[in-house]
């Protein structure tokens, strides 16, 4: 015998890029942050030919998901033609040969940048969210292995501490995008920095969210049906972005989240952040249900408070 | 097959296009040369790369015009996907063929001191005279010796070691197979020691004297003297799969560095060593790495002398990666943040004028 | 650009990931693994390799699993288990299987676990993943099972368990609560 006959033919990929081994170990951690979820699982991390901060947690997670019959939606912050967006997808294809779509409801697999759609996932879906920072504690250590300790011993104190803090000083929690939200009564996570607007979707959502993070090396799950309520005081609620007024330039629409255009004379025009959604709209395309109404209802009723402006 | 969203896709196709013409042609030739005048940046590439193949490093740095960052991820995206078919045997540095190494512990040494190719002692001027091309590149070859030098040559730290100043080691017979491996394992803290001279091996090599310079300067615990500083070529030994037997499957270029200071282990009198190696010959890393090695075992004050963070901020391709990351569209995350700022101001402010004194304090946070 | 040949190995291995991603995801609903090989088989390849290790009673499974060349462990320390067939005899062994720390609950055991499913004991699941309850029936697996697996899974803490009946596959995740009278 000698050398050659142990290589095997030159092939330049695996399907999906990643190879067997790569795939396995992130499938084996998949399973565990479905199992735990809002644990944060700790995984090796592939490097692939995309800049690392790209979106390489979520795309290998795509990748360990993704066959020849998927159907794919990517978007960056709710852009399908973002050219992030269009960079992974074209990898993702290039790579397995799926399906590529705008449409929310027809995609199997969706990978997104900062936004969850408008319109409400389904059963079977799978949410990939690409994200930056996993850790909801880095505001109170920035020390990895100080903060994990915090998450085992369930010790949130000074994270909350932190919110107080913003109450006091400014009498409304000042946290932008990225809210920290607990899981299932355990976890507190960071849901990715989608915007305030996006991150009561997570709670009891009929689809499997993914999230992960390629350079810090850690994903997490919100599985279908999980208990997810963002950190608030029961006398000053959590609040979403507040966009009342704004209407979509192209779309008429009101109730959805909106991309504020800076205009030359001082003022802004507004247009829908879900490109996809946008899409639907204009081609008068058969639209799903939202997970605001058009009066700026959350489909779960009584999950979402009025605004209180506590006194301190 | 429908693809989604046109726009993005050919917005980038053009950028790529705009790039590759600002290179000059990508051919075999140009890779070769590449290859031959430049190894000293083609050792840093692979050592960063943590992928010892000269050919393709000396083809990612000609497809990237020389970007550092983008060909060492080019060689690493490359490697993640290459089967792991056998593992080598260790290289021990008494075995290396040595062309240089020194120690600046000890005016001579069992041994003796082998400068070897370097730029130390030369004067760095510029030859303007082969631009203007008055002169050829006519510098002699370098003499040969009456006699060979030795091909290896003992380690320092084994004379200290029986002198009793550094600790004695044992031998480790752990399997190949078991050995903690950072670009497979996950990464958990306290980290094995292996993996930590791995990220180091694999460091930024700027980021690595950017810390280790920290704490040579003075926001460090100890002063290093450079034990042993070697140079050379490693037989990449491996055991052929059916007969057994060892062979040699090439050479490749490593280096590795010793920093030595005084204070033992656990208060105990002695030395300790730092240690380094990395593919490639890279002396400036592989002596602020040694150092670093021994600084991370303290934690505090410093941040160097934490192996969290020294492991981290030291990965070229996580540190390029996320630094270049925020070119991206970021508006939803902005749009986010605009929002709590103007329900602050709101609250705060009546017109243009501060609706009371905490107003001051509010400017100091960013949401 | 062709992709990449979508192999018959990929195919299985992505397949049977899929049921059990799927299975766990939504826990006591039936998911189907590939039809062309045995179950345990298809789950070992999909899942064990060098890096990982597992823990069976079964002589003829054993050289199945051996051949991914993931570790054969003791019971307390191997990560996935396998029992083609359960009995109370495995009961007082499988008390030793690793419910993970609170540190690292991700080092948790999974265990695998043959079955018939739609007849036998009344099951009602409630918790992540179920839209209310989830009602299941199981037989062949002891009920004494079903006490220790209450005992043990202490969220974040425990074990996360499939049942397997064929290539019919059912999660159950320890984030789940089973009751039964």
């Amino acid at each position: 015998m000698i050398l050659q006959d142990l290589a095997q033919p030159r092939q330049d990929y695996s399907y999906a890029f990643m190879d067997a081994y790569a795939k396995r170990e992130l499938r084996r951690r998949i399973l565990k942050a479905i199992a735990i979820p809002g644990y944060q699982v700790p995984y090796a991390s592939r490097e692939l030919p995309i800049a690392r901060g790209w979106g390489t947690g979520g795309l290998q997670v795509t990748l360990s998901l993704v066959g020849p019959e998927s159907v794919v939606k990517v978007i960056d912050q709710g852009a399908d033609d973002s050219v992030n967006a269009a960079n992974l997808r074209r990898f993702i294809t290039r790579m397995s040969g799926a399906e590529t779509t705008t449409d929310t409801l027809k995609a199997t697999i969706l990978q997104s940048r900062h936004r969850i759609p408008e319109e409400i996932m389904t059963e079977g879906q799978a949410l990939v969210l690409q994200v930056p920072d996993p850790e909801p504690l880095r505001g109170v250590t920035a020390d990895m292995s100080k903060a994990s300790q915090l998450h085992a011993d369930a010790d949130y104190g000074q994270i909350w501490l932190l919110l107080y803090e913003q109450l006091v000083r400014y009498r409304q929690y000042i946290q932008g995008a990225s809210y920290p939200s607990l899981v299932n009564g355990r976890y507190i996570i960071s849901p990715s920095p989608i915007p305030r607007w996006d991150t009561p979707k997570l709670h009891q959502s009929a689809h499997l969210t993914l999230l992960s993070a390629g350079r810090e090396k850690r994903l997490y799950a919100v599985p279908p049906y999980t208990a997810v309520y963002p950190l608030e005081f029961s006398d000053v609620p959590f609040q979403v972005e507040d966009q009342r007024g704004w209407v979509c330039k192209t779309t008429g629409i009101q109730n959805k989240f909106m991309n504020e255009l800076p205009q030359e004379d001082g003022t802004a025009q507004y247009e829908l952040s879900d490109s996809g959604y946008a899409e639907k709209l204009m081609n008068r395309g058969k639209t799903a249900p939202t997970y605001y109404d058009d009066e700026g209802n959350f489909y779960h009723a009584g999950y979402l408070r009025p605004p209180v402006l506590p006194t301190l | 097959m429908y693809v989604a969203a046109r726009g993005g896709e050919e917005a980038i196709q053009h950028a790529e296009l705009f790039y590759q013409a600002l290179l000059g042609k990508l051919t075999p030739e140009a890779v070769q040369l590449v290859q031959r005048q430049l190894p000293f940046l083609l050792d840093k590439v692979m050592g960063e790369g943590s992928l010892y193949a000269p050919e393709l490093a000396a083809l990612a740095l000609a497809q990237t015009g020389g970007d550092v960052y983008e060909a060492v991820l080019l060689l690493r995206a490359y490697r993640s996907t290459q089967p792991r078919i056998a593992y080598a045997e260790p290289v021990a540095a008494d075995n290396v063929l040595t062309v240089r190494r020194i120690s600046a512990a000890f005016k001579d040494i069992p041994g003796g001191q082998v400068l070897g190719p370097t730029l130390d002692y030369s004067h760095r001027l510029l030859r303007l005279d082969i631009l203007d091309g008055v002169a050829e590149d006519d510098s002699p070859a370098a003499p040969a010796a009456e006699t060979a030098a030795a091909s290896t040559y003992p380690a320092v730290a084994d004379w200290q070691r029986s002198q009793g100043l550094l600790p004695s080691i044992e031998s480790d017979q752990m399997q190949a197979v078991d050995i903690p491996d950072v670009t497979t394992d996950a990464i958990l803290f306290p980290a094995p020691r292996a993996h930590r001279l791995q990220a180091l091996a694999r460091a930024d090599t700027g980021g690595v004297l950017a810390l280790g310079y920290a704490s040579m300067r003075g926001y460090g615990l100890i002063h290093p003297t450079v034990n042993e500083l070697r140079l050379g070529y490693a037989e990449v030994e491996m055991k052929h799969p059916l007969s057994g037997e060892s062979f040699s499957a090439g050479r490749v270029r490593v280096s590795q560095a010793e920093v030595i200071t005084s204070g033992g282990q656990s208060g105990k009198a002695g030395y300790q060593l730092g240690f380094a190696a990395t593919l490639g010959w890279n002396e400036v890393k592989l002596i602020a790495a040694s150092t670093l090695d021994l600084e991370m075992n303290h934690h505090e004050p410093h941040p160097a002398h934490t192996e969290e963070f020294v492991m981290y901020h030291t990965e070229a391709v996580e540190a390029s990666g996320f630094c270049i990351h925020f070119k991206l569209p970021h508006y939803v995350t902005f749009a986010s943040s605009m929002d709590s700022v103007r329900k602050v101001i709101d609250t705060f402010y009546t017109g243009d004028k501060p609706a009371s004194q905490e107003l001051e304090t509010m400017k100091q946070v960013q949401p | 650009m062709t992709p990449p040949p979508y192999t018959r190995a990929e195919a299985e291995a992505r397949e049977t990931f899929l049921a059990l991603m799927w299975a766990l995801s939504y826990p006591g609903r039936v998911y189907q693994l590939p039809a062309h090989k045995p179950n345990f088989e298809l789950i070992a390849g999909s899942l064990l390799d060098l890096e990982t290790s597992y823990f069976t009673v079964d002589a003829k499974l054993q050289p199945v699993l051996a051949q991914t060349s993931a570790q054969a462990l003791p019971v307390d320390r191997a990560a996935y288990h396998f029992f083609p067939a359960i009995g109370e005899e495995h009961l007082a062994a499988l008390g030793e299987a690793c419910i993970g720390t609170r540190l690292y609950p991700d080092e948790a055991a999974t265990l695998f676990i043959g079955c018939a499913l739609g007849s036998g004991l009344p099951l009602t699941l409630r918790g992540p993943g179920i839209n209310g309850a989830q009602a299941l029936q199981v037989s062949g697996v002891p009920k004494p099972f079903w006490h220790m697996r209450q005992a043990v899974c202490r969220f974040p803490l425990g074990w996360d368990v499939y049942l397997v009946d064929g290539q019919q596959i059912v999660g159950l995740p320890r984030s789940v609560q089973v009751e039964f009278k």
